[in-house]
Parts: C-alpha cells; sequence; structure tokens
C-alpha cells in the first residue's frame, strides 16, 4: 500500500451524457511499466489524463506518492512537475528551439539555474539521441525528433513517472521505432511508466503489465505475455485476434 | 542515359517562355491595348502639362482643349480596336501565353476605354468652378492655417494614433486574457467593456469623454489628452477581440504542454500561449492600427487649439477660413502618406509570417 507511487480509487468521468470511465480502480508500484491497451474510445487516454488530472475525474480519488491529489487544497502544479506527459501530437512550443522547449520549465518552473538548465538541457537531448538538434525549432524537427524533444523536455524535470499517450500514433512508419527505442531505454533504466499504445510488439517486450480496456472498463490486468498468449475475457481474445 | 538527360532538362521559363510562345498577332494586339492605357493614363498629363497647372486658369482651358478630348477619344478608340482584335483572334491562340496576351489586349483595351469616358465626362462639366474650390493650392500658405500648420497637424495625428493603439494594445491583451477566463466574473466585466466599446459609434465615445466625462467627474480634462484616452479604450476593445481569437486558435495541446510540465495557467498564457497568439495577430492589429489612423479623424469635434490640431481638424479649419476646399485634398494626401508605407509593412509582415521558419501553426 504504501508502495505504491499511484492509486486511483473509483474513478468515473463524463463528458456530458458519455460515460466513459466506469469505476477504474488501480494502483501501480514504482519501476513498473504499465501498458494501457484497447479499442478506441474504451477511455485510455481518458485514464491516463486522469493521472496528472488534465481531466479532471466526475467522481473518484487520485493519489500520488501517498497524497491524495485531487484534494481541492493540492498544488496540482506541484504534482505535475513530478510527473511527465508526452502527447499523440507532440506539442512542442513552436516559437522555442528544442533546448528553449526543455529549458523554460526547468526555469519558471523549478527555479533552475540558468546555467544548470542549459546544461540539463543539453544532456536530456543527448540521451534521447538529438545532441546536434538543440538550436533546432520544431518546424525543422522530423516527427519522430520533435517526439523524442518532447521526452527529453519531460524527462529534464527529473519526474518520478512518465505517462505516454500514444506518442507513436502521429508518426510515419519509419520514425515509430526511433520513438520506441528512446521508450525502451527509459524503462529499462527503471523509469515508471504509464503506456497507453497501439504498439503491441513494443506492450510485449517493454511492459511489466498490460491493461486492457474496453467500454470504461479495465477488463485485464496481468504480465503482457501471459495475457497475451491467454487472455482471460472473451473481450480481449476478440479485441487480441484483431490488433495481432 | 543521354535521352534521358535530355528530357531532365529544365524547361523555359519567364521571358523565354514569353518569346517562345507568343504569336505575333497577340502581341499585335496587345500592343494596340497597351497603347490605348497609356494614351489614357498620359495623354491626359502631357496636355495639361503643356498647358501648365498656374495660374488656375490654364489649367482650366487644359482640361477644355480641343487636345484633351482628342488624345481621350484617340484612346477610346484604340481600346475598341484592341477589344475587337483581340475577339477576332483569341480562338486560334494555341499556346497558352498568347491566350493570355489576348486576353490582356481586351482588358488594357476596356480599362482605357472606361478610363477616358470618365475624364471626357470630368472635362465637360464645370471644371472651372472645381478647380478653383478643390485644386487652388496657392491657398495654402497664403492665409492662416499654413503649410507649417499642416506639418504640424500631420504629427499630431500621427502621435495621436501611435499612443492610442500602444495604449490600446497594452490594454487590449489584458482585456483578451480577462475575456477568455473560465471565471464568470473576471469575464463579464470584460465582456461588458468590449461590447460598450465596439457596439457604440466612437465620435459618441470621443464626445462623451471629452465633454460629458469632465462635467460628470467635475474634472478638467484637455481636449488633447480626452482625444488619446478615448481612441485608447476604442482600440483597447478592438484589439481585444483580436487577441482573443488569436489565443483561441493556439492548438489545445499547447495549454496541456504547459500545464503537463507545471506550469500555472498564467505563465502558460505568458510563456506557451500569448507569444504565438501575438505573432499570429501582428497582421490583424496592424490593419486595426491603419483604421485607427483615420478614425483620429473623428477628434474633430472635440474642438482642437491651433498648436493640437490634427490632420482633420486642420483640414476643417482651414476649409471653414477660406471656404476653399483643397484643404480637404491636402490632408487626403496627409493621411496616404502615413497610410500607404504602413499598408505596405503589413503586407511584408504577413508574407514574412506566412512563410517565416519561427512562424505560427506546428
Amino acid at each position: 500500500m504504501s508502495d505504491s507511487l499511484i492509486r486511483l480509487d473509483g474513478i468515473h468521468k463524463w463528458f456530458g451524457d458519455n460515460h466513459v470511465l466506469k469505476g477504474i480502480d488501480l494502483e501501480m508500484s514504482q519501476g513498473q511499466v504499465v501498458v494501457v491497451i484497447g479499442p478506441s474510445g474504451s477511455g485510455k487516454s481518458t485514464l491516463l489524463r486522469c493521472v496528472n488530472l488534465l481531466e479532471e475525474p466526475t467522481s473518484g480519488k487520485v493519489f500520488f506518492d501517498g497524497a491524495e491529489i485531487t484534494d481541492i487544497r493540492t498544488d496540482l502544479n506541484k504534482v505535475r512537475a513530478n510527473m511527465g506527459i508526452v502527447f499523440q501530437a507532440f506539442n512542442l512550443f513552436p516559437h522555442m528551439t528544442a533546448e528553449g522547449n526543455i529549458v523554460v520549465a526547468l526555469k519558471k518552473v523549478l527555479k533552475v539555474e540558468d546555467a544548470e538548465a542549459h546544461k540539463r538541457a543539453k544532456d536530456e537531448l543527448e540521451r534521447v539521441g538529438l545532441p546536434h538538434k538543440t538550436d533546432a525549432y520544431p518546424s525543422q524537427l522530423s516527427g519522430g525528433q520533435q517526439q523524442r524533444v518532447a521526452i527529453a523536455r519531460a524527462l529534464a524535470m527529473r519526474p518520478k513517472l512518465m505517462l505516454f499517450d500514444e506518442v507513436t500514433s502521429a508518426l510515419d512508419p519509419e520514425l515509430v521505432k526511433e520513438v520506441l527505442d528512446t521508450m525502451r531505454a527509459l524503462a529499462d533504466e527503471g523509469m515508471t511508466m504509464v503506456v497507453v499504445t497501439h504498439e503491441m510488439g513494443f506492450a510485449r517486450e517493454v511492459g511489466s503489465r498490460l491493461i486492457v480496456m474496453d467500454e470504461g472498463k479495465i477488463v485485464e490486468d496481468g504480465n503482457p505475455r501471459e495475457v497475451f498468449a491467454n487472455p482471460q475475457q472473451e473481450r480481449t481474445k476478440s479485441f487480441l485476434s484483431h490488433v495481432l | 542515359m543521354a535521352s534521358a538527360a535530355a528530357t531532365m532538362e529544365r524547361p523555359p521559363r519567364g521571358l523565354e517562355l514569353v518569346k517562345q510562345q507568343s504569336t505575333p498577332e497577340a502581341l499585335a494586339v496587345l500592343g494596340v491595348g497597351a497603347l490605348a492605357i497609356l494614351l489614357a493614363l498620359l495623354g491626359p498629363l502631357v496636355v495639361l502639362l503643356m498647358n501648365g497647372f498656374t495660374p488656375l486658369e490654364d489649367l482650366v482651358s487644359g482640361f477644355k482643349s480641343g487636345a484633351f478630348r482628342g488624345v481621350l477619344w484617340t484612346a477610346v478608340g484604340l481600346g475598341a480596336l484592341a477589344i475587337a482584335g483581340a475577339g477576332l483572334i483569341f480562338k486560334r491562340q494555341g499556346t497558352k501565353i498568347s491566350r493570355e496576351e489576348t486576353i490582356a489586349a481586351a482588358i488594357l483595351g476596356i480599362q482605357a476605354i472606361v478610363l477616358s469616358l470618365l475624364l471626357i465626362g470630368f472635362a465637360g462639366g464645370d471644371v472651372q468652378k472645381f478647380a478653383q474650390n478643390y485644386l487652388d493650392f496657392r491657398i495654402i500658405g497664403e492665409q492662416d492655417p499654413g503649410l507649417k500648420d499642416f506639418f504640424n497637424a500631420a504629427k499630431n495625428t500621427v502621435v495621436l494614433a501611435f499612443s492610442a493603439e500602444f495604449f490600446g494594445v497594452v490594454l487590449g491583451l489584458v482585456f483578451a486574457v480577462f475575456a477568455i477566463s473560465k471565471r464568470a466574473v473576471v469575464r463579464a466585466p470584460a465582456r461588458v467593456y468590449i461590447n460598450l466599446f465596439r457596439g457604440t459609434p466612437l465620435i459618441l465615445q470621443i464626445v462623451f469623454i471629452g465633454v460629458g466625462l469632465p462635467i460628470g467627474l467635475g474634472i478638467n480634462i484637455p481636449a488633447y489628452r480626452a482625444a488619446i484616452i478615448a481612441l485608447s479604450l476604442n482600440a483597447a476593445a478592438y484589439s481585444a477581440e483580436v487577441f482573443r481569437a488569436g489565443i483561441q486558435s493556439i492548438e489545445r495541446g499547447q495549454l496541456e504542454a504547459a500545464r503537463g510540465l507545471g506550469m500555472s495557467y498564467m505563465q502558460a498564457m505568458r510563456y506557451a500561449i500569448l507569444p504565438q497568439a501575438v505573432r499570429r495577430v501582428i497582421p490583424p492589429l496592424m490593419n486595426e492600427f491603419v483604421i485607427l489612423i483615420k478614425d483620429t479623424a473623428l477628434v474633430l469635434v472635440l474642438g482642437l487649439t491651433a498648436g493640437e490640431r490634427e490632420l482633420m481638424t486642420y483640414g476643417d479649419f482651414g476649409v471653414a477660413n477660406t471656404f476653399n476646399a483643397t484643404f480637404f485634398i491636402l490632408i487626403a494626401a496627409g493621411y496616404l502618406a502615413v497610410t500607404l508605407p504602413l499598408i505596405r509593412v503589413v503586407n511584408a509582415v504577413e508574407r514574412k509570417l506566412r512563410s517565416g521558419l519561427v512562424g505560427v501553426g506546428a
């Protein structure tokens, strides 16, 4: 209980009349790589965005590092600085260079010294394999490169948890691998990750835990290899038969 | 290999292509059309110049001369010839260039005819009276107000416009951020302000702030300052709407990315959203500025004193003093001297933003 990094407690999310999450209970501990799969519209992305409260649950509680962050008195900015998120559409700031994208939050949110912020930015760009792109603007980078800068931007904050929201879905097929390789290296370093994806190969090889969602509920939760080899639920079987 | 290289050669472009694809007959009608428009544009000018602009009587006799009409009717004839010729040969033109040349010839012909007929009609009217009232430039400098006052007025127009734009943009940005607040108590006053100033005539706002407000508040607001205040408040409402549209045109993901990094809403606005939004709205803002320059004319109603007069007040004073509307022509030229360069700048900036690397969009 105490070693869980994230705990979701009866999360429901309504968008108007649309019941998107129907009572999600989930607990994950440090070092886990949780991969979330499921048909589109099943609530995967909403679930992910409820973890850092970019989407506010209609009801239910979210705990991070032992504290309830759905409590209205929580300083969410502080919490979010501890959780990196990477989006499908990259969402780099187009008016800043790769380095500028990384430096801005370090300086303005974490109040890191200027020199230290630039050093961290360069280190992180090196880590994602783009040391020569510090001065490039997003429009000068390929989709895969932009996404790696977005990952570097999140990592520079030294988060305790990384959230990946279908980060390869907007990429040309030949650019998917470079992003997945970056994520794989991150998982190998022991980063705690929640990964919403359609990449089944990644789910099987990198995930330490697989969650299958359907119609706003978690229908299966277990070791990826076992779930792929031997799905327990009818719904999982039919979904896997369509995507594998 | 050799034949492949031959087909890879760059096809002719520009003048090279024109030379290759033109036909003599298309060039001939194009020449006639060009001649017609040149005659309609420059012919009257040459005739007037030969008659002399001053004294006014020479200018009038130039308009009334047979040469003036003769040169224009010739232009009409040439224009008609270009149209007829173009119509005759158009169907058999086999290249894109020669067809375009034929079409251009006909269009130039039409323009020459329209322009010539307008000028002939004008010369047929009471040119004497028109010239006396609108083109008597001797009057400027002879009496009060003089040419020196004109330059001072032009300076005042520019000062009014720039200060109102400055305060308007600063205030407008604040109102725009208020207007998109998720809190109704913040949003509502901003909307009321914006709609009030967009929904009433500027001239009423100027009168109210320059005349009504000082009475109501029991304070003295100097007219020139009241003019700047009224124009600023009005510009703020319009700038606010431009900024609001700009902010809302930024993809939602930008705000989410900033918040996801732990920035507060205000930090996200300041570092992520506004820099992009401002860049995006520079062209429409400059457009508003061009409008604002002309709107400064409405401070006429405040009755500014001699040294404070802007172009419109200056012109109005001149016309009232001399009973001669030449002052209006002069101030029209004054406004153009400010607005035309600015319009060029707007277009250049717009082009640059559209092609720029550091630009807009994702």
